[in-house]
C-alpha cells in the first residue's frame, strides 16, 4: 500500500472535468485507489463519488493506492493533482 | 406579457414547441431472476452511452468543443463504476433495475443539490438528465426529439437538459423558455454558446403557454409575449434586425485589446458580485475585475463569515482570473440592509450614516478578518484592495495602517502574500472628489463610483420619483466632480478607473477619455459594446467634445450635445 498527501490547487477543486479525468485515469490501474478526505474514504475511480465528496481548492487529501501497480497509480495521481489538472 | 430571467441576448419570434416530460412512472417490483435484470440494466447503460455519444457529436457541430466536452462528461457519469456497481448490488438484492438506478441517482441528486457551490449544484441537473435517459430506455418511452422541430420553433420546457440542447438545430430553434434555471445555469451557458435568445425561470410557463402558440421571446429583457399583436410583431421584428446587426459588429471586437482611434490603450474590466462571476468575465472577454463587491459573503447568514471562508472566495476569483487584475472592495454595508448579527441600527438616513468603511473602522475585528483574507489571497493573483465611502484622509490612513500590520504579521508567520499589494479608494462622495489631490498622494489608485457620487453630489435619491429627474451623471455638477477626480489622480501619477454605470454610457465615454480615465469597469455583457465605443474616439477628438460639453450649463444641453455625438 502506498499513500501521499496533497493540497488541492486548482480554483474549482474536484468539479466535473477534473473528477471525470481523474477517475478515468485511475480506472486504468488494477489496484484500488482511495481518496481520504474529511475522515471519509472515497472511491477514486468514481467521478460521482469524487464530486459528491465536495473537495475544494485548499482541501487536504490523501491518495491511497493498494494492489497491483500501486506505485504507477500513485505517480499518475500525483502528476494530475500537482499540475492542478492542467487548469 | 410575462417576465423571467434573461440569460441569452436577442429576440426570438416563433411558435411554441412544448417539450413535456414523458411519464416515466413504473411500479417498483421485485425480480425473480436478478442476473437477467442486471443484464437488462447493462444493455440500457450501453444504449444510453451510444445515444449520448451521438448527442455529443451533434453538440460539437452546433455549440462547439467546450459544450461537447460537457456532454462527454455525461458518458463518464453514466459509466461510473461505483454507480453501476452499487445499482447492480441493489438489483442482486431483488430490486428492479428502474428502482435500483433511481434510488442511486436520487441520492446523488440530493447531495449535489445541497452543495454551496453553484457549479456543483448544476451537477444535480446532469444526474437528473441521465436518470431520465436511462429510465426512458428501460421503460421503452420514446423521446420527443428537438432535432425534428421545424424552422421558427421556440422551445418551452421545465428545465433545459443537456440532452435536449444537444438536439437543437441552430437554424430552427429561435428561442428558449424554461421554468427553472438562472444566469449561470448550464442551460444559460448553452443558450449563449448557441446564440439563441433565452428567458429562464418564467413561473408556471409550462402550464400557461400552449403548444403551437405564437410567441415573442426577448432574451435581453426577459420579456415573453404570447399571442403578440400586429404592432408588437412589427416592433420586435425591427428590434431583432437591429440586434443581429449589432451582434455581428460587436463580435469583431472579441479578443482584441481596448484601444482608442489613435491607438491609446485602456483597461476594460468588469464589476462582479460573486467569485463564480469571474468565469463570466472570461466568457464575455473582460480584461479583469475593477470591482468585486463582497457583500454577498455577509448576507443571508447568522454570523460573520470566517477569515478562511472569505479567503476561499477571494482566492477562487483570483485563480479563475489567472493573473488578470482583481480589485476587491471591502465591505460596503449600512443601516439600509438587515443583517442582524452586525448590530446595525435602523437609521433615519442610512446613506449618510454608519456604513461601509466607517462601520468597518469601528468594528476592527470584523474588518481585520476581511483584510487578512484579501491579503492572503493576494498570493494567488493580481489582487488589489479598495476602500468604499472615503470622505477624509484619516480613514484611508487608518485602513492602510491595518493592512501594514497584517502584512508584518504574515511575514513573521511565513504566510505568502503579494508584497506590492496596491491599495486604492472609491471616489464616490463629494468630499473625496474635493480632496482628491490630497487622497491621490496617499493611495495607489482611484475608482470613481458614479452611482453614489451622483446621488451624493446632487443630494438626491434616485428611488424617489419626485426628485429622480435630478439624478444623472451628465449633470454639470457631477461632470466637474469626475473631471476633478481624474485630473488629481493624473497629476499624482496614479491610475483612475470608473466602476459605476456611467463607465458604459456611450455619451460619457468621450469625456472620460478626454479627462484621462485609464480603466473602465462595466457589467460583463457590456464589454464588447464599450470596447467598440472607445475604439471610435481619439484623444484629440474627445478633447474637442469635452471642451464643448464642459461649457454647457444644464443637464439637458449636455445630454443633447453628447447624444448627438454618440
Amino acid at each position: 500500500m502506498v499513500q501521499k498527501h496533497f493540497t488541492i490547487k486548482n480554483a474549482q477543486g474536484f468539479h466535473m472535468r477534473p473528477a471525470t479525468n481523474f477517475a478515468t485515469a485511475m480506472a486504468a490501474h488494477p489496484c484500488t485507489v482511495t481518496i481520504k478526505f474529511n475522515g471519509r474514504d472515497v472511491n477514486a475511480k468514481s467521478p460521482m463519488f469524487i464530486m459528491a465528496a465536495c473537495i475544494k481548492v485548499g482541501s487536504e487529501i490523501d491518495v491511497v493506492c493498494d494492489g497491483e501497480g500501486e506505485n504507477e497509480a500513485l505517480a499518475a495521481a500525483a502528476a494530475m493533482i500537482e499540475s492542478g489538472f492542467g487548469e | 406579457m410575462f417576465k423571467g430571467t434573461p440569460v441569452s441576448d436577442g429576440i426570438g419570434i416563433g411558435k411554441i414547441l412544448l417539450l413535456e416530460e414523458a411519464s416515466l412512472s413504473y411500479t417498483p417490483h421485485s425480480v425473480s431472476d436478478p442476473k437477467a435484470e442486471v443484464e437488462r440494466f447493462r444493455r440500457a447503460i450501453d444504449a444510453l452511452t451510444d445515444q449520448t455519444k451521438r448527442d455529443a457529436a451533434s453538440l460539437r457541430q452546433t455549440a462547439g468543443e467546450k459544450e461537447a466536452l460537457i456532454m462527454e462528461g455525461h458518458i463518464s457519469l453514466i459509466n461510473d463504476p461505483a454507480l453501476k456497481g452499487e445499482t447492480e448490488n441493489l438489483i442482486m438484492g431483488g430490486q428492479c433495475a428502474e428502482a435500483a438506478y433511481e434510488s442511486m441517482c436520487d441520492m446523488f441528486i440530493g447531495i449535489f443539490s445541497s452543495m454551496e457551490d453553484e457549479m456543483m449544484r448544476q451537477r444535480a441537473a446532469d444526474v437528473r438528465d441521465i436518470k431520465s435517459g436511462l429510465l426512458r430506455i428501460l421503460l421503452g418511452v420514446k423521446e420527443v426529439r428537438v432535432s425534428d422541430a421545424p424552422k421558427g420553433t421556440v422551445i418551452l420546457t421545465r428545465e433545459l437538459t443537456p440532452s435536449v440542447t444537444a438536439g437543437i438545430k441552430k437554424g430552427n430553434i429561435v428561442g428558449i423558455i424554461t421554468e427553472t434555471g438562472g444566469k449561470t445555469s448550464h442551460s444559460a451557458i448553452l443558450a449563449r454558446a448557441l446564440e439563441i435568445p433565452a428567458v429562464l425561470s418564467v413561473p408556471n410557463a409550462v402550464s400557461i403557454f400552449k403548444n403551437g402558440q405564437p410567441v415573442i421571446v426577448d432574451g435581453s429583457t426577459g420579456i415573453v409575449i404570447p399571442d403578440p399583436t400586429f404592432d408588437e410583431l412589427n416592433e420586435y421584428t425591427e428590434k431583432r434586425a437591429h440586434f443581429i446587426k449589432e451582434r455581428e459588429e460587436l463580435n469583431r471586437f472579441r479578443g482584441l485589446k481596448t484601444v482608442g482611434a489613435d491607438g491609446a490603450e485602456y483597461e476594460l474590466v468588469c464589476n462582479i458580485g460573486k467569485p463564480d462571476d469571474a468565469a463570466k468575465v472570461i466568457e464575455f472577454d473582460g480584461e479583469g475585475v475593477g470591482l468585486f463587491r463582497t457583500e454577498f459573503l455577509f448576507m443571508d447568514r447568522s454570523a460573520v463569515p470566517s477569515e478562511d471562508e472569505q479567503f476561499a472566495a477571494y482566492q477562487k476569483a483570483a485563480l479563475i482570473l489567472k493573473g488578470k487584475p482583481l480589485i476587491i472592495r471591502t465591505l460596503d454595508i449600512g443601516g439600509d440592509k438587515e443583517i442582524p448579527y452586525m448590530g446595525l441600527e435602523k437609521e433615519d438616513n442610512p446613506f449618510m450614516g454608519f456604513r461601509a468603511v466607517r462601520y468597518c473602522l469601528k468594528n476592527k475585528e470584523l474588518f481585520r478578518k476581511q483584510l487578512r483574507a484579501m491579503i492572503r489571497a493576494s498570493a494567488f493573483g493580481d489582487i488589489r484592495i479598495m476602500f468604499p465611502l472615503i470622505t477624509c484622509v484619516e480613514e484611508l490612513r487608518e485602513g492602510k495602517a491595518m493592512i501594514e500590520d497584517i502584512k508584518k504579521e504574515l511575514t513573521i508567520l511565513g504566510i505568502p502574500f503579494n508584497k506590492d499589494l496596491k491599495v486604492g479608494i472609491m471616489v464616490e462622495t463629494a468630499a473625496a472628489a474635493m480632496i482628491a489631490d490630497v487622497l491621490a498622494k496617499e493611495c495607489d489608485f482611484f475608482s470613481i463610483g458614479t452611482n453614489d457620487l451622483t446621488g451624493y453630489t446632487m443630494s438626491c435619491d434616485r428611488g424617489n420619483a419626485n426628485v429622480a429627474y435630478l439624478y444623472s451623471a451628465l449633470q454639470p455638477a457631477v461632470l466637474r466632480m469626475i473631471e476633478r477626480t481624474i485630473r488629481c489622480g493624473r497629476e499624482a501619477g496614479i491610475p483612475v478607473g470608473m466602476c459605476g454605470e456611467a463607465a458604459a454610457d456611450p455619451r460619457l465615454i468621450p469625456l472620460l477619455i478626454s479627462f484621462g480615465l485609464t480603466e473602465f469597469s462595466v457589467s460583463a455583457p457590456s464589454v464588447l459594446r464599450v470596447r467598440k465605443c472607445i475604439s471610435k474616439w481619439s484623444k484629440a477628438e474627445a478633447d474637442k467634445a469635452a471642451e464643448k460639453a464642459m461649457r454647457l450649463t444644464t443637464k439637458k444641453e449636455v445630454e443633447e450635445y453628447l447624444a448627438g455625438l454618440a
